[in-house]
């Protein structure tokens, strides 16, 4: 048998996910690039450049402050904090295209459906908001009311979870318990085709 | 291909046949003999092989709910770009320059000019029809995995419109499905 070639390790930019040398052609070179700095500063030398720059600005800055405030820790809170707002992830997802998602309201919707005039089945919508595993849900929620429960792709090619039978008096509450994510004013019922809450 | 891409275009995932299994293993191994001693190790004959079953006659080849190979009908399996980023050499790699990385990454089909010119390279004895690894300048890792639309020797003769349909480039939607569950 032929010597194994071994996996080549590739360094993939934190942020991003790309290969390291791809973030400059990534979404979002600019938030990648204190990453880059800490990890892989060997392939882009003109960030390293811009860093000792930015450093000697810094100090410069730091000591103007210092002078100014005539306190120490004044000037370290501040480019403390400087620093704390640039590294903070911000939660925008982009799409193919570009454009910025939009992020949606967080909320679960509960509808009851009338088949066949005595049965029905309940409807839970919008509970991957919360993060919440569809699959796994939609599982406990069969547990708990012993029914069939499932997770359907409804209209507009969003999941939600169909429960047969009306579990609408309790759902609420095994909601609230089993996801603490989930805020009892977050669980809207729809009655009459309006919103009402649940809380 | 997989500009747009994500779970719900995943249509069904099943633990194929074994007899089905043997045949995604073999056209494997013919297509990428470099891989041949690591075959056991990428796609263990002991854990379970699933097929995903996707749009446009798109299938993947999934091992322990990570995507290893895709395919389109009956053609040829690909890596996908973890995978080749894992192993470089399975690969007949072609060379894009610089300028074109960005498009590239935009999806775009790769076009002769930007494979011909100085910043470009290709293995000369690719033929049309092969699926290929697109590098680029001055960079160690692929970028995207082609299939080649003319051979080597063609793109440099015509050096016009595109040599290489794209089929999977970095941060598309089969790159960022890392895991599928």
């Amino acid at each position: 048998m032929a010597e194994k070639p071994q996996p080549v390790r590739v360094l993939y930019c934190g942020v991003c996910g790309l290969p390291a040398e791809y973030c400059e052609f990534g979404p979002d070179f600019e938030k990648c690039k204190p990453w880059l700095r800490v990890n892989a500063a060997d392939l882009y030398p003109d960030l390293l450049n811009e860093d000792n720059q930015k450093d000697v600005d810094k100090a410069a800055e730091q000591l103007q402050s210092v002078g100014i405030s005539s306190s120490g820790d004044g000037g370290g809170a501040s480019a403390a904090a400087a620093s704390g707002g640039t590294s903070k992830p911000e939660e925008v997802k982009r799409l193919p295209g570009g454009k910025i998602k939009k992020k949606e309201k967080q909320e679960v919707v509960i509808e009851k459906i009338v088949r066949n005039k005595r049965k029905c089945v309940t409807v839970v919508k919008g509970l991957e908001l919360f993060g919440v595993k569809l699959s796994d849900a939609s599982k406990k929620l069969g547990k708990k009311f012993a029914t069939g429960a499932s997770v359907v792709k409804g209209p507009t090619e969003k999941e939600q979870i169909d429960v047969q039978g009306d579990i609408a008096y309790d759902i609420v509450e095994f909601l609230t318990e089993t996801w603490p994510d989930v805020p009892e004013t977050a669980i809207f019922f729809i009655e009459d085709g309006k919103k009402v809450a649940a809380a | 291909m997989f500009k747009k891409f994500s779970f719900e275009d995943i249509s069904a995932q099943n633990q194929v046949k074994t007899s089905v299994q043997r045949k995604i293993r073999q056209s494997i191994a013919e297509e990428y003999p470099g891989l041949e001693p690591l075959m056991e190790d990428l796609l263990p004959k002991k854990s379970p092989l699933l097929v995903a079953k996707c749009q446009n006659h798109l299938n993947l080849v999934v091992v322990n709910n990570v995507p290893l190979f895709f395919n389109v009908r009956d053609g040829p399996y690909m890596p996908t770009l973890r995978l080749l980023h894992q192993y470089p050499d399975i690969m007949k790699k072609f060379q894009v320059d610089r300028g074109a990385i960005k498009f590239v990454l935009a999806g775009a089909n790769i076009m002769c000019p930007g494979l011909t010119s100085p910043g470009g390279a290709m293995d000369d004895e690719v033929s049309e029809e092969t699926p290929v690894a697109v590098m680029a300048e001055g960079k160690q890792h692929a970028l995207a995995i082609g299939f080649t639309k003319l051979s080597a020797k063609d793109i440099r003769a015509v050096n016009k419109g595109i040599g290489v349909d794209n089929m999977h480039y970095l941060n598309d939607g089969l790159w960022k499905m890392e895991r599928l569950e």
